[in-house]
């Protein structure tokens, strides 16, 4: 771990436990803390979480030990972690590497940063909501024309219809902040003039199939975010783009949020192509990116 | 055969069977209609696609199936359903799965192929999360081997 963090050329403090964490954090202005997944039983987690805040720290999540799973919805749970790594190292140095990088930098947007040099990503203005089935059905095709099996298509698929639903309908905000289209019917017909068009973005290194949507409402909250990772199941009234997210979440790798508010909303999704079903950890990554004015 | 929205429906021997995508424009509850003597059996061989919106129309046939008395049976469930199933505990209603797909991978030639598993013939394993026995390779001849984890895949038939 501090191998990994000093690569960015920041000093690294390594302590053993919280304990000795809320200190040290206390006398520092740190840009990132980074906890073990097993410490989320810790009587002092909450407390560090809030003193590393409280001195404008980003705190992140990592599952240093796999035994550390079983931690997994007690910590989507808690509703206050923004950035969760469930995967073990080589992918691990990448996840941590690149969440650090974004943050010392504050350079948050685009899914390059998760693909190796000279990825293509291939763009897609939508125009109008019923290009939403056309676009996921010829994501799902190219992706199968690059080689990858189907459950990987249909992964793909999955989070580009959802995505791309949530710009259309949950997205777009007036002054007051009222989803105006979020009850529509999603089988409407509606154009979108330049204010409501979007572009959807993917790409494949041989690493991950990447797929990525933004909008410029930068109206999704990080905190409605988190409600909705944590989603373990749904009513049948149930919806809106909470399911959607939580849906999302659990249908590819690496899920990552790049929040702008008012200006700028960024999903990525990644989903891992090295691995077959059988030697995949059986959880995904997240991250919620908030711009600092 | 009949179309809605993005699926096709049509009887096969004693099942419906659907085919296409299964979103908004399913109306999937109107398949109850079908039903025949409180039975129904679903054929979902055919089904590529699934999304949020067609996950919330699938509960709401399985709640109307619950409220109407009618047996809901799934065969040739395939797996973007079983994620949803195995995702989802509310999409499982009180439907039996007699048949389902499973990835397998074959070690000597790298295929992928989603087989057909009988949940009733193989129910004792199937209990116990074992795969069923390794099954030949279509291009080479090979083993085929159960290619996810079994206590997350086979998840959706322990309730």
């Amino acid at each position: 771990m501090q191998r990994i963090l000093g690569g960015t050329g920041h000093g690294v403090d390594a302590v053993d436990d919280l304990e000795q964490a809320v200190p040290l954090v206390a006398g520092r202005a740190p840009r990132l803390v980074v906890v073990d997944g097993g410490a989320v039983s810790s009587p002092t987690f909450d407390e560090f979480f809030a003193a590393a805040r409280a001195r404008g720290a980003e705190a992140c999540v990592a599952l240093l030990d796999a035994d550390h799973q079983t931690h997994l919805p007690q910590i989507l749970g808690l509703g206050s972690v923004t950035n969760l790594l469930v995967h073990p190292m080589p992918v691990l140095g990448e996840e941590l590497t690149i969440t650090a990088q974004k943050l010392i930098r504050g350079d948050l947007f685009g899914a390059e940063k998760y693909l190796l040099w000279g990825t293509e990503l291939h763009a897609t203005t939508m125009t109008r909501a019923s290009q939403r089935p056309q676009l996921v059905g010829e994501l799902g095709d190219h992706v199968r024309d690059r080689g990858q099996s189907e459950r990987v298509a249909s992964m793909a698929m999955l989070v580009a219809d959802e995505l791309l639903s949530n710009a259309v309908h949950n997205a777009p905000v007036d002054d007051r902040g009222t989803r105006y289209r979020a009850e529509l019917r999603r089988d409407a017909e509606i154009e979108l003039d330049d204010r409501h068009r979007f572009v959807l973005r993917w790409g494949c290194d041989g690493r991950y199939v990447a797929i990525e949507v933004s909008d410029g409402f930068g109206s999704l909250d990080r905190d409605a975010v988190l409600r909705a990772l944590a989603y373990s199941d749904i009513k049948e009234s149930g919806g809106g783009a909470g399911m959607g997210i939580a849906l999302t979440y659990r249908s590819c790798d690496h899920l990552v949020f790049n929040l702008a508010p008012g200006k700028r909303t960024e999903v990525i999704a990644l989903i891992d192509v090295r691995y077959p079903p059988g030697e995949r950890v059986p959880a995904s990554s997240y991250n919620v990116f908030v711009e600092r004015g | 055969m009949a179309m809605r929205g993005r699926i096709s429906v049509e009887s096969r021997g004693d099942a419906v069977a659907i085919t296409g995508t299964i979103d908004e424009t399913a109306g999937l509850p109107e398949l109850l209609g079908l039903a025949r003597e409180h039975r129904l059996v679903l054929d979902l061989g055919g089904i590529v696609f699934i999304n949020s919106l067609g996950v919330r129309d699938w509960i709401r046939m399985q709640g109307a199936a619950r409220r109407a008395g009618i047996a809901v049976e799934l065969r040739r469930v395939p797996e973007p359903i079983i994620h949803q199933l195995n995702m989802i505990i509310a999409t499982r209603g009180r439907a039996r799965v007699t048949s389902f797909f499973a990835p397998y991978a074959c070690d000597a030639c790298g295929r992928e192929d989603s087989l057909l598993i009988d949940a009733v013939v193989h129910a004792r394993a199937l209990a116990r999360q074992e795969p069923p026995a390794a099954m030949p390779c279509a291009d080479c001849g090979g083993e085929m081997a159960f290619n996810d984890f079994p206590e997350r895949y086979f998840s959706f038939l322990s309730v």
